[in-house]
């Protein structure tokens, strides 16, 4: 470490954050490597060590002979300043070294609002950041996640995006760089080759044209790309990578404990969910093999928490077999076990206490809406009734806080079922005056409301989100009806989930709104001490777009959606049958009732099937 | 169980530690080191560790105390290599022993602190110092958690037990016996104070050691 660094961090806030040499991170010797990988999260240290997804791909590229994967995360803002005061370029957190001197430059993309971040370590890496001013002596830039299911906002700032789960294309894709390395490929041979490979989405090879109304016209590939690019899936989700040796951050981060993803996919089909439809089809892993591995990363790293993580952990078959799998080690161990994402409707009090060894906090449903015909409409399929007993359960077993997740302005929303979120708390408040054992210290209702983002690859990618006054509207109707002091309301800023709409399902014009907004200083978008709505209407003014175009317009089916080169395996016009279900309000069973022929089984290889 | 202490050194990346942090890096330490420490009760329970002296962040050491339980009948020779191995970069693990006297009687701290000069230390900054440091008293307000104004004054002089000064061409270095507690004496108000008294001396950079500690005597604390 240097000097000047050694200044800059004795003036930062958390230095930390920024030093490297935690625990089981991998050190390798310069000489002996030929390609170097930065593994970028474009938010800071504590929300990017959380991420399972990064420490999946930073074990796996680490265990490739020849390659050395650093990590590199957003520097806060005092940092940022420094470092830009300093001249110091943005760094590999294990070797120091500017990550403009990598090979490759991967994103990980989980939010829209991190995109301002994006275009931010770019500039802080020394690199230009539109892909055209870039060529084969700059880092190949590329960026996968969730977000990359709609590339097209960033399509000019990233040379390729992978698609899907990225465990095996990762692999493929540095061979394809050693190639190209050794043989002295210009950067458009590379994209061109990469095209070849499946999951992976150049968008440089497509053309995009509009009408004069704005909307899409057609996203043309150039000879040579493939019409469709579908995502890429783990066939054998019980054999593929899983990190058990892993970095044991230095400070504190969100998510500081073992993660065990215990399957992958949802059988649920809630209509408005991204998640549940893109990382379809569901794969589990054996109970066994979860258990050792829990175990196992438990000695290594020394954490004293496992937590389950899916999206809908109660959904797992063999989840009691695997937790008395776990605790029979984690009791003795004094290691505890938490269980997030529960759903209502099968939510079991035996399960649940004895996961609680913890204090008696706050449980958390989220019923998404308030009533019934509205949950029917979304496809999430909780039951008042289901609600009620768990609630019931929870209270009998000593609980005396519930925490109930709302969204206004889904699809078919009226102030009928904004109402019905009212009611809904009431009900659970007069369920625990009737039922709670000791009722000295009260009850907690909290009543969390969002507003609505649609998202691409969903039943709602063609439905307008409402505008912020609307929003705004529904959510005084709520406060005005939840009067009693045992239920408290909080409603989330509207500001973040329009933009998050705009860019969730913008074409490839918003790039330049994106940049404009940067140079106004835009970055760390998903914080509220530097989301400034304002500077992004200056800058959608500046380019002439209208953002309301993107967030609350109403698609029709015919309309060519900037995302049209992209598949996740569901058909679209499934999702267009989830759409017209939702409008009478008829529900989807779940996966496991009835195959709903959605067609991501068909990414299985023969001898597969989902859900198995 | 007995009681059990460490000393151990934080030098390099791991200076950037904070002490909370330090502290539960110990705990999983321990855990991945299969070192079976006493827990503590309750509903959270983690290896119980106490660090004699907390260290400022971005301060080295090479005297770090840190005490725990152990069974009686465990190897204390095996312990500094097990948990140097488990440990991030930057903290090694010198020895283990049974024992030792209470905290409270660590009085003494003696810490270098190098006073750096990107464009060459200033003709006369020794002296300058010697001088500040030299007088009968030298009052300075400090913050205060508990006082109502949110400062107190502090006379830095009674917390001063030895400097010694070396010159160098681009850094004065003071080698120091500070307080340790009670009230203690920080180096970093202390470089406050020449920054503030001495404007002309400014360091451009400063850096802090921690070589020893001490007890009232200003015999080695053990």
């Amino acid at each position: 470490m240097d000097q000047t660094m050694e200044a800059i961090l004795s003036r930062v806030e958390k230095p930390a954050r920024y030093t490297g040499g935690e625990y089981n991170a991998v050190v390798k010797d310069r000489k002996k490597v030929d390609t170097r990988v930065a593994l970028c999260f474009p938010d800071t240290y504590e929300i990017g060590m959380s991420n399972l997804g990064v420490r999946i791909l930073y074990g796996l590229m680490n265990e490739l002979p020849g390659v050395w994967c650093e990590r590199v995360f957003a520097p806060w803002g005092d940092m940022e300043a420094e470092m830009r005061r300093e001249g110091l370029p943005l760094y590999g957190l294990e070797s120091g070294d500017p990550v403009s001197d990598f090979d490759i430059l991967g994103f990980s993309l989980g939010y829209e609002m991190a995109y301002s971040n994006v275009l931010n370590l770019l500039d802080l890496a020394g690199l230009p950041l539109r892909s055209t001013d870039r060529d084969e002596s700059h880092p190949l830039v590329i960026a996968g996640g969730t977000c990359a299911y709609n590339p097209e906002p960033l399509a000019p700032f990233i040379d390729l995006f992978s698609l899907g789960e990225g465990e095996e294309v990762t692999v493929e894709l540095i061979q394809l760089c050693r190639r190209a390395r050794r043989e002295g490929w210009p950067r458009r041979d590379l994209l061109l080759a990469a095209a070849g490979i499946p999951g992976l989405y150049v968008p440089s090879l497509y053309e995009v044209t509009y009408h004069p109304d704005g909307t899409v016209a057609a996203v043309t590939p150039e000879p040579g790309a493939p019409e469709l690019v579908t995502k890429r899936i783990v066939q054998d989700f019980d054999k593929s990578y899983f990190p058990v040796k892993t970095i044991v951050p230095s400070t504190e981060i969100v998510h500081d404990r073992v993660m065990l993803e215990v399957f992958r996919g949802c059988i649920r089909g809630c209509r408005f969910c991204q998640a549940g439809y893109a990382y379809r089809p569901v794969r589990s892993r054996d109970p066994r093999r979860l258990v050792e591995q829990g175990i196992a990363a438990c000695k290594n790293s020394g954490y004293q928490e496992i937590t389950l993580s899916s999206l809908s952990t109660s959904d797992y078959r063999p989840l009691e077999a695997l937790c008395d799998g776990l605790l029979d080690w984690c009791e003795p161990n004094k290691v505890s076990l938490s269980l997030p994402s529960l759903r209502a409707d099968n939510f079991s009090m035996g399960l649940m206490q004895r996961l609680q060894h913890v204090r008696k906090s706050g449980l958390t449903f989220a019923p998404e809406a308030g009533t019934q015909r509205l949950r029917d409409a979304i496809n999430k399929n909780v039951t008042e009734e289901d609600l009620m007993t768990s609630c019931r359960t929870a209270f009998l077993g000593g609980w005396n806080a519930v925490k109930l997740y709302f969204m206004l302005g889904l699809p078919t929303e009226t102030d009928e079922d904004v109402l019905g979120i009212a009611n809904l708390a009431r009900k659970v408040l007069q369920l625990w005056r009737e039922t709670a054992p000791d009722k000295r210290r009260g009850c907690r209702i909290t009543v969390s409301t969002a507003c609505f983002v649609p998202k691409p690859h969903t039943a709602f990618q063609w439905e307008p989100q409402v505008t912020r006054e609307e929003y705004l509207r529904r959510v005084k109707l709520l406060r005005e009806n939840l009067r009693e002091k045992s239920i408290s309301y909080h409603w989330h800023d509207p500001d973040t989930s329009f933009l998050e709409a705009v860019f969730a399902r913008g074409d490839r014009r918003l790039a330049g709104v994106l940049e404009a907004a940067w140079r106004e200083g835009a970055k760390f978008d998903a914080w509220s001490e530097y989301f400034d709505l304002e500077r992004w209407l200056r800058a959608f003014e500046s380019c002439g777009l209208d953002p309301a175009f993107y967030a609350n317009r109403a698609r029709s089916r015919e309309e060519v959606l900037p995302w049209i080169r992209v598949s996740t395996g569901v058909r679209t016009d499934f999702l267009w049958r989830e759409r017209e279900l939702a409008y009478t309000a008829v529900i989807t069973p779940d996966c496991r009732k009835q195959c709903t022929g959605c067609g991501a089984n068909c990414l299985l290889e023969k001898g597969r099937s989902c859900d198995e | 169980m007995s009681e059990t202490r460490i000393q151990f050194a934080k030098t390099g990346r791991a200076r950037y530690i904070s002490h909370l942090d330090l502290m539960r890096t110990f705990q999983r330490a321990f855990l991945r080191a299969d070192l079976h420490v006493r827990h503590t009760e309750g509903f959270n329970p983690h290896a119980y560790v106490s660090i004699a002296l907390p260290l400022s962040v971005g301060f080295s050491s090479q005297c770090e105390i840190l005490e725990f339980g152990l069974p009686e009948d465990a190897d204390l020779s095996q312990v500094p290599g097990r948990l140097t191995r488990v440990l991030p970069e930057g903290i090694t693990v010198s020895r283990c022993y049974s024992g030792g006297r209470p905290f409270k009687e660590l009085c003494w701290v003696n810490y270098i602190i190098t006073l750096e000069y990107d464009a060459g230390a200033p003709v006369g900054a020794e002296n300058a110092v010697r001088a500040l440091l030299g007088q009968e008293r030298l009052v300075v307000s400090k913050k205060s958690k508990k006082a109502k104004s949110g400062q107190v004054q502090v006379d830095l002089i009674p917390l001063i037990r030895r400097v010694d000064y070396e010159s160098r061409r681009d850094a004065i270095v003071l080698d120091t016996v500070l307080r340790a507690q009670n009230p203690g004496l920080n180096p970093t108000l202390l470089v406050e104070t020449i920054r503030r008294e001495c404007p002309g001396l400014s360091p451009d950079y400063v850096s802090c050691h921690r070589k020893q500690v001490l007890d009232q005597d200003g015999n080695p604390f053990l």
